[in-house]
């Protein structure tokens, strides 16, 4: 597809008067492949391609994709994306098509579309090997590895062209440990913008262990405690309590509906003085790391909140232009099938000062957070949760022992202000994280962190009211 | 459509007919889709979509390998074949997995509503500006309709295989949701309502924003309650969201490979003999109704757990075989791009005989459950839950104030034993169904 066929695209979508038009392409590649009961059982690859055409029209969008990649149905479906739009039609007689220069490079070191299929299947088996070793108790071992290779071209009405071949690794180990009648599992994974060369730091191997360890810590960890206390947070365990906390908060889309309990806020101190909180797309290599969003704009580092005080949303181009500004590059969506939206890239609490292992040494009675899972937010009144996937009781400054099956419950806002203490290390964990039905990767990170008090909803002793109640 | 789409399939079945001794299935989708989204009366979000593609199954050499493609041209469709075969070289060797073999005819069904593409865009826009009016109309506290949305689709699926199997259906679903704000003082509550069905005169566009309106003003005020172990109330909603987890332990699959707390059960009493879980893609008038399967095995009701006794597992044609049984007609596809897997069609939870305000009247102090957050985060292997929590306090009987800020913790397996009440008020969201029901005790975490 040439910039003059584009260019006819655009018009056509543009020809019953609407604001703004929008040409998506995406040609992506995937390979997954799948290993379970300690062989490969599956292998899957193919390509999927389309075109999505989005046309604005005072506040209305409309959204059409096809994956019949004829101009003649092109032009079709551009005419069905605006029509609604109900003007005397304006747009030039050619489009005179710049590319923005984009801040960031990743290098892709090894492509994983030069890498042997057998090649792939032994790291994985390496995986599951390593991962089996751990223990006799490990009774399932599941190694899911996909690679994605997505060519896109983005060109709009407004003149912005811009073509990106994006490449993302990952893999994921789950395994499952068994004694008796008590089953746990214990999941480990990691990706990013990257290549085959994703191996070279995180060898298959040491994934499987981890996987594996923690589903055999789990099986001698005690039920988790309920009630209010203090929660150390290690850098270790990722950065799902910043993103579904504050995050999701922060998109502009949210703030504008009225959708969120950080609209009308910014300039206030909505923070901790010690919080600082960034969403960066120009990371190397990270997993929610992007050279152009969705929408073509480059990838930028946005301060979200500075020392405590509010600064930035997170913007795509409709929620940037209702305020007449520029967008802040968070402009996301899953494929053709979907119009972009503000989505977060990776997004971190900035470290502090502390040393990292003085922190626990602060808590006499609480809960030490080694590895979260997944988490969700209302963003409407703030309240969120996020999954603890390895925790244990801190009594004294000192590790007691390993409890399970324990969810965090908090209040945005509050959590953000009850941040006490900020080590100086950093750690990040990779996610797929979800809006109104559509999956984008990204990372989270967050340094070592105290939080005075949240809500720990596990089974067994209530320590928050000072009173020992066995249930 | 059909006709074009069988040649398609007909045409990958020759290509890798060529390559050899080896079994073949194609997977065939075209789908079409509008959604449509109404703020403050105005269309803010319309979509239309078109997409199609297949998806390709080989077994040589016991080896299974998979691949798919949306680009039909003959080029593609010789790369898929080819590279469907590739994958398979590398996946491990099992005599169980079969690919589907004729089947001379299927259940007729009706679950292509034409009058839903009858229906002018225009109608649809107004069905949902009244669900946005309605909603409004409530109370007025309602202070933002986040969406008002219409939504349909059509699609066909075509499934043929070297074995002779020719399947074809043509499916329509269409429905409506809102999700609305209250407002009271500083304190903003969240509420939705949607009806999804096969049939456009069903929709009722007034009780969907009446009923999200209803739960984001009954929410106002809400705030947490001290920690404590107490009756839990569920309504129908959230039951449906636990038999989410359930049926990972309810799949032949998990269980095969040892991941399931139903392993080795079967038989044995499970859940409370007020218990019956059923899944059953023949039931007229359902989403998850189709003729036929992923594999196109004709689609069945089967029964999984009876009076709180497991009866058996989902299957679908590898995990049949694997465990000597026959498939329930449970392979489930969620496009053409990935493996067909065990799944659910139609799965609920029948049915009790108390109505659900008797269930809430015999409870001294209680909470009725009517939204809860991190279901994806419930572990369904070891069954394992803690998941946030908000919905109404239940005092001597009667609903009093707003509940949030508090988490619900246990194991979905001890939480089945414990259910001493289930409604009679059987309620489908989408492909799911369940009435309220009553644990007896449950650890809620709060203040």
């Amino acid at each position: 597809m040439d910039k003059r066929e584009i260019g006819e695209i655009l018009k056509k979508a543009l020809g019953h008067g609407a604001d703004f038009a929008e040409f998506f392409l995406e040609h992506k590649e995937t390979t997954s492949v799948f290993c379970e009961e300690n062989r490969i059982e599956r292998i899957n690859s193919g390509i999927d391609e389309g075109v999505g055409i989005r046309v604005i029209h005072n506040n209305s969008t409309s959204y059409a994709y096809t994956n019949d990649l004829s101009l003649e149905r092109l032009l079709e479906v551009a005419e069905t994306a605006g029509k609604a739009a109900q003007k005397e039609a304006r747009y030039p007689e050619t489009f005179n098509f710049i590319t923005p220069s984009a801040e960031a490079q990743f290098n892709i070191r090894i492509p994983p579309s030069e890498i042997k299929l057998e090649t792939k299947t032994s790291k994985i088996l390496e995986a599951n090997k390593a991962a089996r070793g751990v223990d006799p108790r490990i009774r399932q071992v599941t190694v899911s590895y996909g690679d994605i290779k997505q060519d896109i071209i983005i060109a709009n009405s407004e003149g912005i062209y811009v073509e990106d071949a994006r490449t993302r690794t990952r893999i994921a180990v789950n395994a499952v440990a068994a004694e008796n009648d008590v089953i746990q599992t214990g999941y480990f994974s990691a990706g990013g913008v990257t290549g085959f060369e994703l191996f070279d730091d995180n060898p298959a191997s040491v994934l499987g262990e981890n996987a594996a360890r923690r589903a055999v810590l789990m099986l001698s960890a005690q039920a988790a405690p309920s009630g209010k206390m203090p929660v150390v947070m290690d850098s270790k365990a990722g950065g799902t309590m910043i993103h579904e906390a504050c995050g999701h908060g922060l998109e502009a889309d949210l703030v504008h509906k009225g959708l969120s309990v950080y609209a009308g806020k910014k300039g206030e101190q909505v923070a901790s003085p010690l919080v600082t909180v960034i969403d960066d797309a120009l990371i190397p290599n990270k997993y929610g790391s992007l050279r152009y969003d969705d929408e073509g704009k480059p990838g930028q580092k946005t301060v979200l909140i500075k020392n405590g005080v509010l600064e930035e949303f997170m913007y795509d181009y409709q929620t940037a232009h209702k305020e007449g500004r520029e967008s802040t590059g968070n402009g996301r969506r899953e494929s053709y099938q979907n119009r972009p939206i503000p989505r977060m890239r990776n997004t971190y609490i900035a470290p502090g000062n502390t040393k990292p292992h003085k922190i626990m040494k602060e808590v006499e009675d609480g809960l030490l957070v080694m590895a979260m899972g997944g988490g969700q937010v209302n963003t409407t009144n703030g309240d969120y949760v996020f999954d603890v996937a390895e925790g244990y009781l801190i009594k004294d400054g000192e590790i007691v022992a390993p409890v399970r099956g324990a969810t965090l419950t908090g209040n945005g806002p509050s959590t953000l202000q009850a941040i006490e203490m900020v080590g100086s290390d950093l750690g990040y964990t990779i996610g797929v994280c979800g809006k109104d039905g559509q999956g984008v990767p990204v990372s989270d990170a967050q340094p070592t962190i105290l939080v005075k008090e949240l809500i720990v909803g596990g089974r067994g002793i209530d320590k928050s009211n000072g009173k020992i109640r066995r249930i | 459509m059909q006709e074009k789409l069988q040649n398609i399939a007909e045409k990958v079945l020759e290509l890798a007919c060529l390559k050899g001794d080896l079994q073949t299935e194609v997977f065939m989708l075209d789908a079409q889709e509008l959604s449509l989204e109404v703020s403050s009366k105005e269309v803010e979000n319309m979509k239309i979509s078109q997409e199609r593609g297949l998806g390709l199954r080989v077994i040589k050499e016991s080896r299974l390998g998979y691949a798919y493609t949306s680009d039909l041209s003959k080029l593609a469709l010789e790369s898929v074949v080819d590279k469907a075969i590739y994958n398979s070289r590398e996946t491990q060797p099992d005599s169980c997995w079969e690919l589907p073999k004729r089947v001379n005819e299927y259940q007729r069904m009706s679950i292509y509503d034409e009058q839903i593409f009858k229906v002018p865009v225009e109608e649809k826009i107004k069905l949902a500006q009244s669900v946005e009016e309605a909603a409004r109309n409530y109370d007025a506290r309602v202070a933002i309709i986040e969406k008002a949305v219409y939504q349909e689709a059509q699609y066909h699926v075509t499934l043929l295989s070297s074995l002779g199997l020719s399947g074809h259906y043509q499916a329509a679903y269409c429905g409506s949701y809102a999700a609305v704000v209250g407002r009271e003082n500083d304190d903003n509550q969240t509420g939705f309502g949607m009806q999804f069905g096969l049939k456009y005169s069903e929709i009722d566009p007034k009780s969907i924003g009446e009923e999200a309106a209803m739960k984001a003003v009954r929410m106002l005020g809400a705030k947490t309650i001290p920690s404590a172990n107490i009756p839990i109330v569920f309504d129908p909603y959230i039951g449906t969201k636990f038999l989410g987890v359930l049926q990972i332990a309810l799949s032949g699959e998990a269980v095969l490979k040892g991941k399931s707390f139903y392993r080795g059960k079967e038989g044995m009493t499970v859940a409370s003999p007020l218990i019956t879980i059923i899944d059953d893609g023949t039931m007229p008038n359902k989403l998850g109704s189709t003729p036929f399967d992923g594999e196109g095995i004709p689609t069945t009701k089967t029964v999984l757990v009876e009076n709180g006794r497991l009866i058996g597992y989902l299957h679908n044609l590898y995990t049949a075989g694997k465990s000597g049984v026959t498939s329930t007609g449970n392979s489930v596809r969620g496009s053409y791009k990935s493996t067909p897997e065990v799944g659910t069609t139609n799965l609920y939870l029948q049915a009790g005989e108390t109505n659900p305000l008797d269930i809430v009247k015999e409870i001294k102090r209680g909470l009725y459950v009517t939204d809860i957050m991190g279901m994806h985060t419930a572990n369904p292997v070891s069954g394992d839950f803690s998941l946030g929590a908000a919905g109404l306090l239940i005092e001597n009987g009667e609903l009093t104030h707003a509940v949030k800020g508090v988490a619900i913790a246990g194991n979905i397996k001890e939480m089945l034993e414990s259910i001493d009440a289930v409604g009679n008020d059987l309620t489908f969201f989408i492909a799911k169904g369940a009435p309220t029901i009553r644990v007896k005790a449950m650890s809620v975490s709060g203040a």
